[in-house]
């Protein structure tokens, strides 16, 4: 009789490294996909940049900023809503095609599964983000005074969002098993948390009562910041914030997720 | 006598208003397959659920590989392999790397994931297909692909929920010499089917379930001593006959089976030459046939038999 090798489980580590790897090949398999989602934001920043840059006024921006510089690191931060909402839908993919069912009948820590999930598609965020930065400095002349450090550093900023957006599709994912129950969650809340933000318009033209709504909304914090990283205006102080917000939505997304995993057996 | 690697006690599941398990015990020791005979909805796989630890049970224990399945599931998870009644590959990856990901899951190195993905890719004929992704298979192959994922870690038990399902008779003879290696290896099995020669082909002992109870259990000779080695089905022209053809098959010593509001009689027998002793009967009756097919038993025969009392 032959030996056979016995193998009975791997490390946290080797969980972590395998399915990220495992999210990420399954995040580039398509090459349409890919081209598509790289094209995608630098199709949002031209036509916003179209839209409402004809109808800017330049009395309600900071002085000498033009629109696309104002645009930008708005755009920065509101491009990972669609890699995060991906996250989610992936993970609903995985529950359909049985494939969760599979890990869970493994030796393995479901958090991994998801905690790979949401890595594969914050990478897919990071190169569809720098792909639109890069674009708008070779195409439309984005050269703010924050210089390359202070894009950088936005670019983190936007990459921080993305981590607590994606997990937050996620457990949305993990509670609802439903792409369309998703989507259409996700849709009622991103459409207004981008709108109603300092994203594309600043705060001041807004009416009282939208005014209050984007004051608090948290992306509001994390465009600002972005904004004040890249342009030098002033605020911040927003940058702490923002970097709070993200990471106790994160945080409390991580926990919900689970919840959401365990609270439905996952069967073959 | 070796320790049972599964060992189920009084397993309840209830689901809102539905028993879907009711009671139920069973045991397979190392090396031995037990088939989990049952229609759909009589609770196979709501069993191979709990005690693959993807499912909780109401009340109940059990054991696998001798590990309590809810408090110990990580440890049962060491050394199972399941492959549910639905495929579950990641389609996006190709053969390869479905193996190889399971493989390092466990414990793997890169090299040896990638040598034992080769090698089950070669059990199931699929080494000329195993760079293209998993969505590109036909059915078949996925199937056989979700089949060599369970067996990734040499487990020492493996479920398999209708594992010929979907697949054509070839491929259906392949799955069979695969689970009769793998018990040759001390692999204990716990299939289920619907069908009853896959059960005698490959079971060492049935357990016939019916609305979560288990109705019938023994070996799968003891089943079809019941049963009978064949059965003739027999559907009358007349309706009005079927009693005067059961009394008279009954007076013939044979055993059959008929619901009184139907035209329809089946017969248990023993060999092909059996069936000129069913004509006779009828004719003796007075009943003429319009139909009289000779076939292997099937699960309602089991089931027909079951409710005549003849199998326990």
């Amino acid at each position: 009789m032959t030996t056979v090798p016995v193998w009975r489980g791997s490390s946290a580590f080797t969980q972590f490294t395998v399915l990220t790897g495992r999210a990420l090949r399954t995040v580039v398999s398509s090459w349409q996909v890919t081209v598509l989602g790289l094209l995608q934001p630098v199709f949002m920043l031209l036509v916003i940049s179209e839209v409402f840059g004809s109808m800017a006024n330049p009395a309600y921006f900071p002085q000498g900023v033009r629109y696309i510089d104002y645009l930008m690191p708005g755009i920065l931060i509101t491009t990972g809503i669609g890699p995060a909402v991906s996250a989610g839908v992936g993970l609903i993919k995985d529950l359909e095609n049985g494939v969760m069912a599979r890990f869970r009948s493994l030796p393995i820590g479901m958090y991994w599964v998801l905690f790979g999930r949401g890595v594969a598609d914050l990478a897919r965020a990071a190169v569809q983000i720098l792909v639109m930065l890069l674009g708008a400095v070779a195409l439309l002349g984005f050269s703010p005074p924050g210089g390359v450090r202070g894009m950088a550093f936005a670019l983190l900023i936007a990459l921080f969002v993305t981590w607590s957006l994606a997990w937050t599709f996620i457990a949305l994912g993990a509670f609802t098993r439903s792409a369309e129950v998703m989507q259409a969650v996700g849709f009622l809340a991103v459409f207004p948390l981008t709108f109603a933000s300092s994203a594309f318009v600043p705060l001041d033209v807004l009416p009282g009562w939208l005014q209050a709504v984007a004051t608090v909304n948290p992306l509001s914090h994390a465009v600002n910041a972005s904004r004040h990283l890249t342009l030098s205006t002033a605020g911040g102080a927003e940058v702490p914030v923002a970097l709070l917000a993200s990471l106790v939505l994160a945080v409390l997304a991580q926990f919900v997720a689970m919840a959401g995993i365990r609270r439905k057996p996952l069967t073959a | 006598m070796s320790a049972p690697m599964i060992e189920a006690t009084e397993i309840r599941m209830v689901f809102g208003e539905v028993k879907a398990l009711d009671g139920v015990s069973l045991h397979v020791p190392e090396g031995e397959v037990l088939a989990l005979l049952g229609h759909n909805g009589a609770g196979k796989t709501t069993l191979i659920n709990i005690l693959a630890t993807l499912l909780p049970p109401t009340s109940g224990t059990a054991r696998v590989a001798g590990f309590d399945v809810v408090s110990q599931a990580r440890e049962v998870r060491r050394h199972i392999g399941i492959t549910g009644q639905f495929v579950a590959v990641d389609r996006e990856l190709s053969g390869t790397d479905n193996l190889v990901l399971i493989a390092r899951l466990l414990g793997a190195g890169r090299r040896e994931a990638k040598a034992r993905a080769e090698e089950l890719l070669e059990v199931f004929e699929l080494t000329h297909t195993a760079g293209r992704p998993a969505r590109t298979y036909s059915g078949g192959m996925r199937r056989r692909l979700d089949l060599a994922s369970s067996l990734v870690g040499h487990p020492d038990v493996i479920f398999l929920d209708e594992p010929t399902t979907g697949l054509d008779p070839t491929g259906r003879l392949g799955l069979w010499e695969i689970v009769e290696r793998l018990v040759k290896d001390g692999t204990a099995v716990l299939l289920t089917t619907q069908y009853l020669d896959e059960a005698d082909r490959l079971a060492d002992s049935v357990t016939v379930l019916s609305g979560g109870k288990i109705v019938a259990a023994g070996t799968a000779s003891e089943l079809k001593a019941g049963v009978g080695q064949h059965t003739v089905h027999v559907t009358l022209t007349d309706q009005a006959h079927t009693a005067a053809a059961v009394a008279s098959l009954e007076r013939a010593g044979l055993l059959p089976v008929a619901d009184e509001e139907s035209d329809k009689v089946s017969v248990a027998v023993e060999a092909s030459t059996d069936l000129a002793r069913v004509v006779r009967a009828l004719d003796d009756a007075g009943a003429t046939a319009a139909e009289i097919a000779f076939t292997q038993p099937t699960l309602d025969d089991v089931y027909l038999s079951l409710a005549a009392g003849r199998v326990s």
